[in-house]
């Protein structure tokens, strides 16, 4: 059998995909080509504890140095793949090209970026490897007042972690609540309120008009009218699968890599996984394109059985969390579908979750508590998602019967 | 004759954990989880060795315990990580049940 395995992208994906292929088999020819300087790491923290540096980078790495040298495996950082040619299994990175039998593409995604009128770009900080985390690190350090625009989890958690540092946090979002592609809006004005009680100025249906330099400040034109003046812009607002090195390649793409239930693209031997895959789920018989934790690096693990042959369909269900504070969220399933939406708990401490409910199955779940309380009931609606249980809503709504026993 | 190594402390009554459920002991400055199973009672450390988040709130099923904050997974009755982002196995702790008064060895 070939034995060249190339992975574009050293993240989550790539982590898992190679411990995958490596403690199946030690003899593949594994590569990893990362376009960052370390080896992959976890990013949960980077809007959490090593923004406040509660944590180091070495305390983020999935697996140590001594993992990819006693695997064999060739990690190349700052390798930005340029193109590929799927016909000559050929890999171009600058002046270099690789050739490979199988290639997962696991390439992530990127920031969308905001143009602000009066300000070019490198006046704009974003949030999604370590280096932009330490250019946050290094400017707040020396500042006091912060505007962070964007409501979802990322502008939130960053808010969140920033005023532990005690800054002067303005948070604008552009839609009408925060988190509102995902979260129900009940959750949604609880996470409202505990920024408000922090200290952090939300302005809602809010964008950017304009910003001006003076001196070290900005002086920021909202697009309600009030005026600011801040020492920094963080800009959170989302992100798109990277496939820009794969424009004038021939593979399917439609909001990122298009992938069958095996992690397998359009092109022969090529897979993809992650953040840049738009994957057919058999559960929910569509298309989906995660950006999540825990997807990258199950999807990973899926991908790494599939290149090494051991045929296996990936029905995963979506799970997610972000801690703001003291307060866990998790979400697990699909929370836009559905006929009938209940609650389970009335308290923080004990945890709030939703259902999301169709036919009298669960399609998706979404909680908020003090700490992950809710973590277990999540869980186990993941569970009943994906064995596609009928339920009982009377028994789902009352937290005096176990979830686990209905 | 009394084994030097044996440390036995009293958790709590053995019936006022269900099966396929656990209870948190706290002792001294250390934290542990207490299980019932189908075939018996099970100990391990408190924390998840991956962020060190309580397992208290976690799911019991199958024999294993897994973590409420990133699902995690480990066996029980070995502490052994069975999934990630758990690569480090859990410490297991010797219990022992006496006319419903359950022990921990510590």
């Amino acid at each position: 059998m070939s034995k060249e395995i190339i992975i574009i992208g050293g993240g989550q994906t790539a982590a898992n995909a190679s411990k995958t292929i490596k403690d199946s088999d030690k003899s593949y020819n594994l590569s990893i080509f990362s376009n960052e300087d370390y080896l992959p790491y976890e990013r949960p923290p980077l809007s959490k504890q090593l923004l406040t540096s509660e944590k180091k980078i070495d305390d983020c790495l999935f697996y140590k140095e001594e993992f990819y040298n006693e695997n064999n495996i060739n990690f190349l950082p700052n390798t930005e793949v340029e193109k590929i040619d799927f016909k000559e299994k050929l890999i171009f990175t600058g002046d270099k090209n690789y050739s490979y039998n199988k290639l997962l593409i696991a390439s992530g995604s990127k920031n969308r970026i905001l143009n602000i009128e009066g300000l070019n770009q490198n006046e704009i900080f974003y949030l999604r490897n370590i280096d932009e985390c330490k250019k946050i690190i290094d400017k707040v350090k020396k500042i006091k007042n912060i505007l962070i625009v964007g409501g979802g989890f990322i502008g939130l958690e960053i808010a969140s972690s920033m005023s532990k540092l005690e800054k002067n946090i303005t948070l604008v979002e552009s839609s009408a609540q925060l988190m509102g592609r995902i979260i129900p809006e009940e959750i949604s004005r609880l996470v409202y309120e505990k920024h408000s009680q922090s200290g952090v100025k939300i302005f809602l249906n809010t964008s950017l008009k304009s910003a001006r330099k003076k001196d070290q400040q900005y002086q920021i034109n909202l697009s309600n009218n009030e005026k600011i003046e801040v020492d920094i812009i963080i800009v959170g607002i989302g992100a798109l699968p990277n496939t820009d090195f794969l424009n004038s390649s021939d593979i399917n793409i439609d909001n990122g890599v298009v992938t069958n239930e095996y992690c397998e693209t359009s092109r022969d031997n090529v897979y993809a996984a992650g953040d840049v895959s738009n994957f057919f789920h058999p559960i929910y018989n569509s298309y989906m394109r995660l950006e999540s934790w825990k997807h990258a690096q199950d999807h990973g693990i899926n991908a790494g059985k599939n290149i090494i042959n051991q045929k296996k369909n990936y029905e995963e269900i979506p799970w997610m969390w972000s801690d703001q504070y003291d307060l866990n969220l998790q979400l697990t399933g699909i929370c836009n579908d559905y006929d009938q939406k209940v609650s389970r708990g009335n308290n923080l401490d004990e945890g709030i979750i939703f259902f999301f409910i169709k036919k009298n199955i669960i399609m998706g779940a979404c909680g908020v508590s003090k700490g992950p309380k809710i973590g277990k009931d999540i869980r186990i609606s993941g569970i009943k998602i994906k064995n596609q249980e009928i339920i009982d809503i009377n028994k789902i709504i009352d937290k005096n019967i176990k979830l686990q026993k209905i | 004759m009394t084994d030097t190594n044996e440390n036995w402390i009293y958790v709590c009554e053995a019936d006022s954990i269900e099966v396929e459920d656990l209870k948190r002991f706290d002792h001294e400055n250390d934290t542990y989880c207490i299980y019932r199973l189908e075939d018996g009672y099970y100990a391990t450390d408190g924390n998840c060795t991956h962020e060190e988040f309580h397992l208290e709130d976690g799911l019991v099923m199958n024999g294993e315990i897994e973590c409420p904050m990133h699902q995690g997974i480990f066996d029980i009755k070995s502490g052994k990580a069975k999934s990630p982002p758990a690569c480090i196995d859990l410490k297991t702790y010797q219990v022992k049940v006496d006319d419903n008064k359950l022990y921990i060895n510590l």
